[in-house]
């Protein structure tokens, strides 16, 4: 998968030197052989061992500059003795060396100080630096001997052509949409610092009280715990620091003092969701001016109106938007953008970012299916209904004492819609599902399955609506339904639903609400410009630096990836903002170092499920917080999640392992 | 109960222990460099790893739980040569400068340096230069510090200041303040005493003396109720012993006990005289004769009260002590309602608390042992703490949840209020629910301020809280409604299994209370003793004859902690003390600490000799000093009266409340603190209200006591009540010390 001159990543041993072309071996892991559209890296280094591309690189200079990097990344070390001298300790002798001056006994002290680094380090970088050190020492042993015997340099030691581009990472962060500096806001909590873990936790994530609570969690899938006992309850103590703010009534802690002053820029947002509110507090801390429109009477986007209130409540998102608007975003609500706004804003925003978000329900595809049929209720607007009512008031109460709601959905906004159904006080709720409960619980989460559950919710798997059946007023009162079995494909592929013949059935019912999916109402893109679109009708990016095929124009959140989660908006926006600052600065397209490397490293995977973790006392069970029990919530809006207790958290806490590594390319 | 084994021993551990901590209790040694037992794990030496049995490599017994049936290996080759090479590590660079150095001889890098066998240096790394730095009393060198991250963790989760943080930056990292440029805090001192080396040092003690040289008394702060263990650290202050013994230092068992600046840097208030004045001795027995009255502070042991109550007894003098009369009435009536002699509050019950109620209190300068047990609170429960005061302290905002004004004189109404909220449906008194439902709610939020939103949200904060604790402060023990004040506070005990803590406003409130029958009215002739009158005895040297400070007397302190605790002879006394002047009037016995198992069983104290008291500390338990005293019925009425007309107070409004640091007469005397300026602290707008500019010399009077303050505007302030100190006044602080805290004068500019 790369072609490497040699290579020690992850266990593998690849040693091409001296082998004609022909012979060499490739590696099996996708590492960054070129670093860019016009540059090729000339070696990678990091936890997991080092790989060599290019023939010509100086690998001793090479591990020197590994281990001054150690020393400089100051987020992630200086924390233990052993790391922190041990550290410099193998900087100070690798550089000893590779100036020329180094001795025998050199190589003994940096292989006994790696070793005790390995075993008593605090965290995994200072566990890890030493081993790509450690195979170098072995295999490239006569250069290390060459050095010390002839007092000389290493060959590029005095070279300064060659870039080394270091990026600190982790499992958890490198699986985070956002990249969430998630040990540092989990060391926080272990040290009863909240103020630090909510600092870390803002530096890519303004929405800390939201993503506190109802973000899916992608990166407690690809928690190295895991390979120990059980994932940290990585989530749940991002809410702490957040909660620790607000419950304090401080100032806003910002991953950065904002700037004093404005710069004369200014950026056009379409649309106040998670996407939206991320880039603008990512620009407004730059002093960039931003100007973001709302076609709702309220600020939050799908977490306003689609999330409901027991899952999130408005009082604490309202404060992450609080967070947006004090560094000085302005907000125009009420406001639907459409195609002459964008043409104006095209010539008075220096640029537009799009995040509108997915707004319209898909249909299920029954016979008979029509919109505007009374008792069918597309489950945005039904969502929209309940959560306008409900956290702010506007319009009116859904009532549906008496009736019967069958949902068609399977994801998490079908879930929000069955579970504010029983709140409504439906007589029934049924949630119909084409697949069967193990895909529903990967499609959302265990919790909230199984709340709904416990709400009373009937889940019907393996079944789809063929035709809608309405009364002689034409208002909906049947569903006729199919069954389906799982039939394993004889090619060992994927298992295939297939119909059961004579087994329909039919659900008399008063609404069927269609949640299976949502799209993104294009109206608004003035058609001249021709915009390039997905398959799937989005907004097409690069999926790098967000631009759309419009130069100025850029696209985020839902309606450039499809519908997805918070997280997911959050982290588009975020790199969105990071290109749209230059851009507005220099007029260019770029991304940093640090956003390439993130990108590598998230093609190559930081989290490997197969290694053996060593240092920790196995078997400490994650800890789980207290649920308000079915009978106190299920007739009430009030948070079903309490959140963890004191000594809870830091339990959760003090099981992380901090993962953190340093992986660097030489270009 | 869980059972492991470590290294072949069967060792017991509660349900949460750690490894480090079950070994500990058991007696066996895992070397640390970092932990302290009082904060969370800090994890950052990685000397305490240990095998653990089934675990692959090495396992940080400091962090990791004892659990069932766990077979542990605190020691190996391999342990010891990681733990040597830590060792190695931390001495790469470290200043040879032992010699000169303040933490020499008491020093953990020096123990564990010997410890390791670590003789040598191997390897270097290359060095850069590093600051040293210099705050009022403390100083900070970075090239000693070893980034244990005690002092940050110690300030952070038992003080609460948060004024410490680390600068990460792998070998540069180093210990700066928070968010400022130069160190704000409120200087107790604990970053120093926690320091493992001499990276944070105290600016008094440097370069004074070394600490083998020192002995340590043990003995209990004599500045505030809290009655904090310390050691008073003496030496002589010549070259031959002949020369007078000098305090040098106040050092504290760190690991287990805490203590405040006060306690820490105002040590030497000794008086100090040359030998026995004869003739002043006669002239105060004559004057006891002609006397019908004895003034007395309640900066005074529990002996000593008893030697003047057997005065009285014998005599039939008034005892006037204003300050313990009201605390005795108040606990008096506190009985009454929650039918025992004693509240059930303390400070492990605080600490402990997923919520505490603050009421009448500006408590970080009161009583800095209760702030670092709310701090305590706050960090470990993450406690919902509800501040109700007439004035919001900014400095205990990162503890305090929920801030409740109120109006200055309310706090009777508020407190009833509150007993309602909390209260409601779990009284089946009828009297005091009657009593409840016939509060005039309208009226009392309209003149207290306190609206009912108000009182729902403290009622929903503490929804889920399991462990309430209530501190009531001294402007409610000193409020003219203190009895009603006090039977209200009882309800929360008695109904609501709420830990109630009134907060003793002197050292000794408590124990005077307790001993003492005291009268409300003077007679024609008093005798001060540390107070004014017609003679006065005085340890701060200014009377008719002179009396030992409390760190020249053995005694004992009755705290707000309800513990009777000792303390010893810090530095001798040669002259007379007040058991001299009793024998010589008859009540005679032959040492004061005589009268420490005569103290009164019937108030709670225990028959106990002085000598038989414990003072020490341990592993298992940590620190065992002084006894509880016991808690009994008492009979019960239920009555309550009606809220009385609550109180208005207009315009500009003075607070009595000394600076951090400052107790009163006897801090202002010690060296550190003498120089301590008396300033008038107001916001803006008190200024406005006074008509008084920022510096401005001005002149006032409290209830006929004239004093002269520099104003000063504190921009953390806000509303029409500035913080007038009293810890200058000597022993006409008194006078002012046992009325309602908030007043009303004029302000006049001095000329």
């Amino acid at each position: 998968m790369a072609r490497v001159v040699f290579s020690t990543w992850r266990g593998e041993f690849i040693d091409n030197r001296g082998k004609p072309e022909s012979e060499w071996v490739e590696s099996a892991y996708k590492l960054p052989e070129q670093y860019e559209a016009d540059r090729n890296a000339k070696a990678f280094i990091g936890w997991d061992g080092f790989a060599i591309f290019d023939e010509d690189v100086d690998v001793i200079r090479l591990g020197t500059e590994y281990a001054a990097t150690y020393q400089q990344y100051s987020e992630a070390c200086g924390r233990c003795a052993p790391g922190r001298w041990g550290g410099r300790i193998l900087y100070d002798l690798m550089d000893k060396i590779a100036r020329g001056e180094g001795e025998v006994s050199d190589l003994e002290h940096l292989k006994e100080v790696s070793r005790t680094m390995m075993e008593t380090s605090k965290c995994e970088i200072g566990r890890t630096v030493p081993k790509p050190l450690l195979d170098m020492m072995e295999h490239y042993h006569d250069e290390f001997m060459d050095l010390i015997e002839n007092k000389k340099p290493s060959k590029h030691y005095h070279l300064d052509e060659v870039s080394y581009i270091a990026k600190v990472t982790a499992p958890c962060m490198d699986a985070c949409p956002t990249h969430v500096d998630i040990p540092a806001y989990i060391e926080g909590v272990r040290d009863l610092r909240y103020d630090d873990s909510l600092k870390a936790t803002r530096q890519t994530m303004p929405l800390a009280h939201t993503c506190g609570r109802v973000c899916p969690h992608p990166c407690e899938d690809e928690c190295r715990r895991a390979n120990l006992d059980e994932p940290i309850s990585i989530m749940e103590l991002k809410r702490l620091g957040a909660d620790y703010e607000t419950d304090h009534g401080l100032e806003w802690l910002h991953p950065q003092e904002p700037a004093k002053e404005k710069i004369d820029k200014k950026v056009a947002i379409v649309g106040a969701g998670p996407a939206g509110l991320t880039a603008a507090y990512y620009l407004g801390l730059e002093g960039i001016q931003c100007d973001v429109y709302e076609a709702l009477p309220v600020l939050g986007g799908e977490v306003a109106v689609g999330v409901p209130e027991y899952r999130m409540p408005v009082g604490r998102y309202n404060k992450d938007i609080e967070l947006v608007k004090s560094v000085g975003t302005n907000f125009i609500m009420n406001t639907k953008v459409d195609a002459d706004m964008l043409r104006k804003f095209d010539k008075e925003y220096d640029a537009t970012l799009l995040a509108f978000g997915t707004r319209l329900s898909k249909k299920v595809r029954a016979k008979n299916e029509r919109e505007d049929m009374p008792g069918y209720w597309g489950a945005i607007s039904f969502l929209d209904q309940i959560n306008l009512y409900v956290k702010y008031g506007i319009g009116e109460p859904v009532d549906l004492t008496g009736k019967t709601v069958v949902c068609v959905g399977g994801g998490f906004t079908s879930m929000d819609v069955v579970r504010c159904s029983v709140r409504a006080n439906a007589k029934k709720v049924i949630m119909l599902y084409r697949r069967d409960e193990k895909t529903i619980i990967r499609n959302t989460t265990y919790e909230e399955y199984h709340e709904a559950v416990e709400e009373g919710v009937e889940f019907i798997f393996h079944s789809a609506v063929e035709e809608i059946i309405e009364d002689e007023n034409g208002r909906l009162k049947a569903l006729k339904c199919n069954r389906f079995e799982l039939v394993p494909d004889p090619n060992g592929g994927r298992p295939q639903l297939v119909k059961i013949e004579g087994a329909d059935f039919i659900i008399e019912c008063d609404y069927l609400i269609p949640a299976v999916s949502q799209s993104a109402d294009l109206s608004l893109l003035p058609e001249e410009w021709e915009l390039e679109l997905t398959s799937w009708g989005t907004l097409k990016t690069n999926g790098r630096d967000y631009m759309t095929s419009r130069k100025g124009l850029f696209a985020a959140g839902d309606c450039e990836y499809g519908p997805m989660t918070i997280v997911n908006a959050v982290g588009q926006a975020k790199r969105a903002a990071s290109v749209i600052s230059r851009y507005v600065r220099t007029g260019e397209i770029t991304l940093t170092d640090e956003e390439i490397m993130e990108d590598h490293l998230r093609k190559l995977r930081v989290y490997n499920k197969d290694e053996k973790v060593t240092g920790w006392l196995p078997g400490l069970p994650r800890q789980h917080s207290e649920k308000l029990s079915v009978d106190k919530r299920k007739d009430n809006n009030r948070e079903v999640n309490l959140g963890f207790t004191q000594e809870e958290a830091i339990a959760e806490a003090e099981r992380c392992m901090r993962c953190y590594y340093i992986a660097m390319a030489a270009v | 109960m869980i059972t492991l084994t470590i290294d072949g021993q069967r060792v017991e551990a509660k349900k949460g222990e750690t490894i480090l901590q079950a070994a500990r209790r058991a007696g066996l040694y895992i070397p640390t460099m970092c932990y302290l037992s009082k904060v969370k794990p800090i994890a950052s030496c990685r000397l305490c790893v240990v095998e653990v049995e089934g675990a692959d490599g090495f396992i940080l017994s400091c962090q990791a739980p004892a659990l069932d049936g766990m077979v542990v290996r605190t020691n190996s080759s391999e342990l010891f040569t990681h733990r040597q090479n830590i060792m190695k590590l931390y001495d790469v660079n470290h200043p040879l400068e032992c010699g000169v150095c303040d933490k020499s001889g008491a020093c953990d890098l020096q123990n564990k340096t010997l410890e390791f066998g670590v003789d040598s240096q191997e390897f270097s790394a290359k060095e850069h230069k590093r600051d040293l730095r210099k705050w009022d009393f403390i100083g900070y060198d970075e090239s000693l510090c070893i980034l244990c991250e005690k002092c940050v963790h110690v300030c952070n989760e038992v003080i609460g200041d948060d004024a410490i943080e680390i600068y990460f930056g792998g070998y540069s990292s180093r210990i700066q303040p928070k968010g400022t440029e130069e160190l704000e805090c409120t200087n107790c001192g604990e970053c120093v005493a926690v320091c493992p080396v001499g990276a944070l040092i105290s600016t008094d003690f440097q370069y004074k003396a070394n600490a083998w040289e020192l002995e340590k008394i043990p003995a209990s702060c004599a500045h505030c109720s809290a009655g904090c263990s310390l050691y008073y650290e003496r030496k002589y202050a010549g070259t031959c012993e002949a020369s007078e013994q000098k305090l040098y230092r106040v050092t504290n068992e760190f690991e287990f006990s805490t203590l405040c600046g006060a306690g820490r840097f105002g040590f030497d208030f000794e008086n100090r005289v040359e030998g026995k004045d004869e003739v002043a001795f006669n002239k105060a027995i004559a004057a006891f004769k002609k006397a019908d009255t004895i003034r007395f502070t309640s900066r005074i042991t529990n002996e000593e009260a008893m030697i003047l109550q057997r005065l009285k007894e014998k005599y039939g003098y008034k005892l006037i002590n204003e300050d313990a009369r009201h605390y005795q009435n108040f606990l008096e009536s506190y009985a009454t309602m929650s039918g025992k002699t004693l509240f059930n509050g303390s400070l492990e019950a605080l600490a402990d608390a997923d919520g505490v109620i603050v009421m009448g209190s500006r408590i970080l300068t009161d009583n800095p042992a209760v702030r670092y047990h709310i701090t305590m609170a706050s960090k470990r429960h993450n406690a919902r703490i509800i501040y109700m005061h007439p004035m919001e302290d900014k400095q205990m905002q990162n503890v305090v949840t929920q801030f409740v004004k109120y109006e200055v004189g309310t706090e009777e109404g508020v407190l009833a209020m509150l007993a309602k909220t909390l209260l409601e449906g779990k009284i089946d008194v009828k009297k005091i629910t009657t009593f409840l439902n016939d509060l005039d709610e309208g009226y009392l939020s309209a003149e207290s301020n306190v609206g009912e939103e108000e009182l729902e949200a403290i009622k929903k904060s503490l929804t889920r809280c399991k462990r309430i604790a209530l501190v009531i402060g001294e402007d409610c023990i000193n409020h003219p409604r203190a009895e009603q004040i006090a039977r209200l506070a009882a309800l929360f005990e008695r109904f609501g299994g709420i830990s109630v803590l009134p907060v003793a406003p002197k050292t000794n409130s408590l124990g005077v209370a307790l001993i003492c029958d005291l009268d409300e009215e003077a007679g024609e002739y008093t005798i001060g003793y540390n107070a004014p009158g017609d003679f006065v005895l005085s340890s701060l040297g200014e009377g008719d004859l002179d009396m030992p400070a409390l760190n020249q007397q053995e005694g004992t302190f009755t705290t707000l902690n309800k513990r009777v605790v000792p303390t010893h002879v810090a530095l001798p006394f040669h002259g007379y003390v007040l058991n001299d002047i009793a024998s010589a009037l008859g009540v005679e016995a032959r040492y004061t600490i005589d009268y420490t198992e005569e103290l009164p069983q019937e108030k709670g104290f225990e028959a106990v000799r002085f000598d038989d008291i414990p003072y020490y500390f341990t592993n298992q338990e940590g620190e065992i000093r002084g006894y509880e005293l016991k808690r009994m019925k008492h009979s019960v009425d239920s009555t309550l009266e009606e809220v009385a007309e609550l109180p208005e107070f207009n315009g500009a409004i003075l607070y009595r409340c000394d600076p951090v640091l400052q107790f009163g007469p006897q801090t202002y005397k010690a060296s550190q603190l003498s120089k301590e300026e008396p300033i008038l602290y107001g916001s803006e707008q008190f200024a406005m209200a006074a008509k008084l500019k920022e510096g401005m010399r001005v002149r006032l009077s409290v209830e006929g006591v004239e004093m002269e303050r520099v104003f000063k505007i504190d921009p953390d302030l806000k509303g029409t009540i500035a913080l007038n100190p009293t810890f200058d006044l000597g022993l006409r602080e008194d006078l002012l010390s046992s009325i309602y805290r908030y007043s009303q004068t004029k302000i006049e500019e001095v000329g």
